[in-house]
């Protein structure tokens, strides 16, 4: 020993290489696992003293060189002796040769000696570092050098990391060998074996701490740089085949689970085995191959998207969504898919309700031939059923839909307007046109029949549904036109079970489409209201008149603003013009009542015009048939009869004439004045109908003809006092293709007012516009109304030209409009 | 031969004078600390004591004095000064740099400055 204990903190000189020899033979101590026999304040002192006399670049270099030597000759070697065949055959991924526990085994030798080998490097070094400490503090600050134990950390990665494994020059590094090893284990764990996934991570902490050069950065530790690329490669191969396997051998509902539990069990792996900064890396690889890749083919599968819809399986479609949100916060692919489904379907149904409405009749349906229906009003009612069952399909498709939306999907925002817009889609489609009159119908049918005995909630629920289809229609002036339609029938009739749930119906409407849509509909509910005055009021001032004659007929009025309902609607097809033209000629005792409610209702409102709707009244009259021998003996039969306007005129003309006397059916058209039609269909009920025949025809046969001969029916019997004689009218009732083109051309009119209107608002507020422009406006106003015809809007255009309110502007480069006013 | 880790530990100067002291305190110094640390298992972690063989009676005193000091004061603000006897500066600045006490350094130049040494 150089030092003496007498020479103090500041020693003379000191023979260095004799100090140096007493420090490697000490570290070697320590490399072998003896320090506990050396004294730390010796060695720290010899260091010390070396520093001290500026000799720190010899010692600093001295030690590196002495820990080269014994990773390289001592460490290496028994690292090398780790890596048998199996293990070189295993990292060139040929597994053939040896079985997968062999290579097991091996590859857990050769972790657990390259990991002890590793532990002790950094025991050791940190016990050199601590007795270097001073050459670190003074020499290696002074000298920005690295400290000694991160020099020494790399000498590992140098000697032993990136050595060879064997002799052989083209023999692979322990690095990549270890890389592979590690690969291989993981590829067991993910076919089901169980691996030490402790001794991965400590081999994966070793290549954490190291870095590709001797700079520490942090993208270029050799975890990033070498195993990691080499893992991602790897999973991407692994999962590019996994992916295809599946797709042939599962089904769809299966992928998706197999492909979270891939997700689940990469995540895992990062936290367990690898280190968390590759989780996002692997999510990505395990997405891009089992999800991004796969998708299309995956919602196209036998048992894709379709048929998870089909089956109602919710929870698969629900894994579906989670996939496809991965990899596509918008979720392209499964929304379109979802959307296709709801046209395929919704198509379906509109081709289901075309084939409903136009089948025949069911034969059975002959059997019960001799009610008094006309072919075409069974036609009619095939129709209405079609119409209700349209709508029914419809409803459930929704429900169908939103259920998916809610357990599925996450009440997800943009997959509900995928949604909607697919439902738009079709129940606007082109190819089929009745939507706005069934969705109507379906109302009609609920507000006559199908709210009976139902509570509060239900008939709300009924509304809600209604309304919600109503908010797919974009023809809402259709819609408006037949729901008018409809109404007015129910109104008129008093068909609808309840005025409220009427009202209310309106009110939602009113809340959904906007008070311009109701305003008509509304004002209808108010003539309702006023004629309820007028006929009370009337009542009252006949009975003021002192004219209280018990024969005489009492008469109940609705007064109709003749803007605000569809009166043409409400008339027997085809015939309008005749019918307005003839006036209904009334028997005088109901020609004096008619009068005089005329009378009445001028002095109430002057300079008003009433016209007389014969075809849509109804009459209550009291019969009373001649004594007839009964059961019951010899008694008089009277019988309280319910019939249309029509019938009554009719009926009352037999008044007039003896019991055994006929008329012709002329004489009676001559006499009353009543449209052929509407006489014909009368006469029908009145003497053809088993249950009410009042009158006698001659001949006896199912048509009316103009040549036959009726007389009244004193054999008439009934079963109950009260009968009513149900007028053959269309009443709830699709259209027949002479209606709806009526209808259409009714509406397009009045499309066509709209679109006028319109486009005069627009020019007038902007002057000058583009043509282009002006369209897009118009569209955009009337969006909320109807999708108008751009055919329509150009005629517009055109015809509003010609009736200068616009002119063409000449010099402009696109065409251009001025408004003139 | 193997100890365990007691809450005092000797610091033995190069005449042999024995100081036992708190490991917290002692450990204040990085050289102290490594030497006793029961990872490295050097001797002097297994015995318990630091023999200095460069560090006399009177100096490793002052050094121990200076441990305590600062383990008593180490959160407060506004201490009073160490007494510094001049003649130990120059010793005791090259102890404490020895030691790895860096506080301990700062003390001893502040001293020396005060005596015009430094």
């Amino acid at each position: 020993m150089v030092s003496s204990t007498t020479q103090g903190l500041h020693g003379d000189d000191v023979d260095f290489e004799s100090t140096w020899t007493t420090l490697a033979s000490s570290f070697k101590e320590i490399h072998t696992k003896n320090a506990s026999k050396l004294s730390y304040e010796e060695l720290y002192r010899h260091a010390y003293r070396i520093v001290l006399k500026k000799k720190g670049e010899v010692l600093y270099g001295r030690v590196r060189d002495f820990e080269k030597e014994w990773l390289s000759q001592t460490v290496a070697a028994s690292i090398q002796g780790l890596v048998t065949g199996s293990l070189r055959s295993g990292a060139h991924g040929s597994a053939a040769v040896t079985t997968a526990n062999e290579r097991r085994e091996a590859g857990w030798r050769f972790l657990k000696g390259l990991k002890e080998a590793w532990q002790d490097h950094q025991l050791c070094m940190s016990m050199l570092a601590d007795v270097l400490m001073y050459m670190d503090r003074v020499y290696c600050t002074d000298h920005r050098r690295p400290s000694i134990f991160i020099t020494a950390m790399n000498l590992f990665r140098d000697c032993i990391l990136l050595s060879k494994s064997s002799s052989e020059a083209d023999s692979l590094t322990i690095l990549a060998i270890l890389n592979g090893i590690i690969l291989d284990q993981i590829q067991m764990e993910r076919d089901g074996d169980i691996i030490d996934k402790h001794l991965i991570k400590s081999c994966v902490y070793m290549l954490e701490g190291l870095y590709e050069a001797d700079q520490e950065v942090e993208e270029q530790r050799l975890y990033v740089t070498s195993f990691e690329t080499d893992f991602l490669n790897a999973s991407r191969e692994f999962y590019r085949k996994e992916g295809e396997f599946l797709l042939r051998e599962s089904d769809a509902g299966a992928y998706c689970r197999h492909t979270q539990r891939r997700i689940t069990e990469e995540q895992d792996r990062c936290r367990s085995t690898l280190s968390e900064t590759t989780t996002p890396k692997i999510e990505q690889v395990v997405e891009d191959e089992l999800v991004r890749n796969k998708l299309r083919e995956l919602i196209e599968m036998e048992s894709g998207v379709r048929h998870m819809i089909d089956n109602d399986r919710s929870a698969d479609l629900r894994l579906m969504y989670i996939l496809n949100s991965k990899v596509d916060p918008l979720k392209k692919e499964l929304t379109s898919a979802i959307q296709q489904r709801i046209k395929e379907m919704g198509a379906e149904i509109n081709a289901a309700a075309i084939a409903a409405s136009q089948a025949q009749p069911a034969p059975a349906a002959d059997a019960e031939g001799d009610k008094p229906k006309a072919p075409g009003d069974r036609a009619l009612s095939q129709q209405t059923v079609a119409a209700l069952k349209w709508v029914e399909d419809v409803l459930n498709l929704k429900d169908k839909y939103d259920s998916f939306w809610k357990f599925s999907f996450d009440s997800d925002q943009g997959m509900q307007k995928a949604i909607s817009s697919s439902f738009t889609d079709f129940i606007n489609s082109a190819t089929f046109t009745r939507s706005s009159e069934y969705i109507s119908l379906f109302i009609d049918e609920n507000m006559k029949k199908g709210i009976k005995g139902k509570t509060e909630t239900e008939v709300d629920q009924v509304l809600e549904k209604a309304i919600i289809l109503l908010q797919y229609v974009q023809d809402k002036d259709m819609f408006e036109r037949y729901y008018k339609k409809h109404l007015c029938r129910r109104l008129l009739m008093n068909k609808s079970l309840s005025n409220d749930v009427e009202k209310q119906m309106i009110s939602r409407m009113k809340v959904e489409q906007g008070n311009n849509f109701t305003l008509k509909l509304e004002a209808m509910f108010k003539d309702m209201t006023i004629s309820e005055e007028l006929t009370t009021g009337f009542k009252g001032h006949v009975a003021k008149l002192g004219d209280a004659d018990a024969a005489r007929a009492e008469l109940a009025i609705n007064v109709l603003t003749s803007m605000t309902w569809p009166l043409e609607t409400m008339g027997s097809s085809g015939d309008n013009e005749e019918s307005r033209k003839m006036r209904c000629i009334f028997p005088p005792a109901i020609e004096r009542i008619k009068k005089s409610f005329e009378k009445y209702y001028s002095d109430k409102h002057s300079g008003r015009q009433l016209t007389w709707l014969a075809n849509m009244g109804s009459a209550d009259l009291r019969a009373t048939f001649p004594k007839v021998q009964t059961k019951e003996g010899i008694k008089e039969r009277k019988h309280e009869l319910n019939v249309s306007t029509y019938a009554m005129v009719i009926l009352l003309l037999f008044n007039d004439i003896p019991a055994s006397q006929s008329i012709t059916f002329e004489e009676i058209q001559a006499k009353t004045n009543i449209p052929t039609s509407d006489l014909v269909r009368n006469l029908q009920s009145l003497a053809v109908a088993p249950k009410t025949r009042i009158l006698i025809k001659e001949p006896m046969s199912k048509d009316v003809k103009p040549t036959d001969r009726f007389s009244f029916n004193e054999g008439f019997s009934g079963k109950f006092h009260k009968i009513k004689v149900g007028v053959v009218t269309a009443g709830n009732k699709v259209e027949t293709d002479k209606e709806r083109q009526s209808t259409e051309e009714k509406n397009n009119e009045s499309r066509g007012f709209c679109i006028d209107a319109a486009v005069v608002r627009i020019m007038k507020q902007r002057k000058e516009l583009t043509h282009q422009q002006l369209v897009t406006e118009t569209l955009s106003q009337l969006a909320t109304q109807f999708k108008p015809d751009i055919n329509m809007i150009k005629k517009k255009i055109e015809s509003l030209i010609e009736r200068e309110y616009l002119e063409r502007i000449d010099e402009a480069k696109v065409p251009s409009y001025r408004y003139l006013a | 031969m193997a100890q365990q880790s007691t809450d005092y530990v000797t610091l033995v100067s190069s005449d042999g004078f024995e100081f036992k002291l708190q490991r917290s305190a002692a450990t204040v110094s990085g050289a102290i600390k490594r030497m006793l640390d029961p990872i490295s298992n050097f001797t002097e972690a297994q015995t318990n004591t630091c023999t200095f063989e460069n560090i006399n009676g009177v100096v490793l005193e002052k050094v121990c004095e200076y441990l305590y000091y600062n383990e008593k004061h180490k959160n407060n603000k506004d201490v009073p000064d160490m007494d510094i006897p001049p003649e130990l500066c120059l010793e005791l600045l090259m102890a404490a740099d020895f030691l790895d006490g860096e506080s301990c350094t700062a003390v001893c130049l502040i001293s020396n400055a005060d005596t015009g040494l430094v």
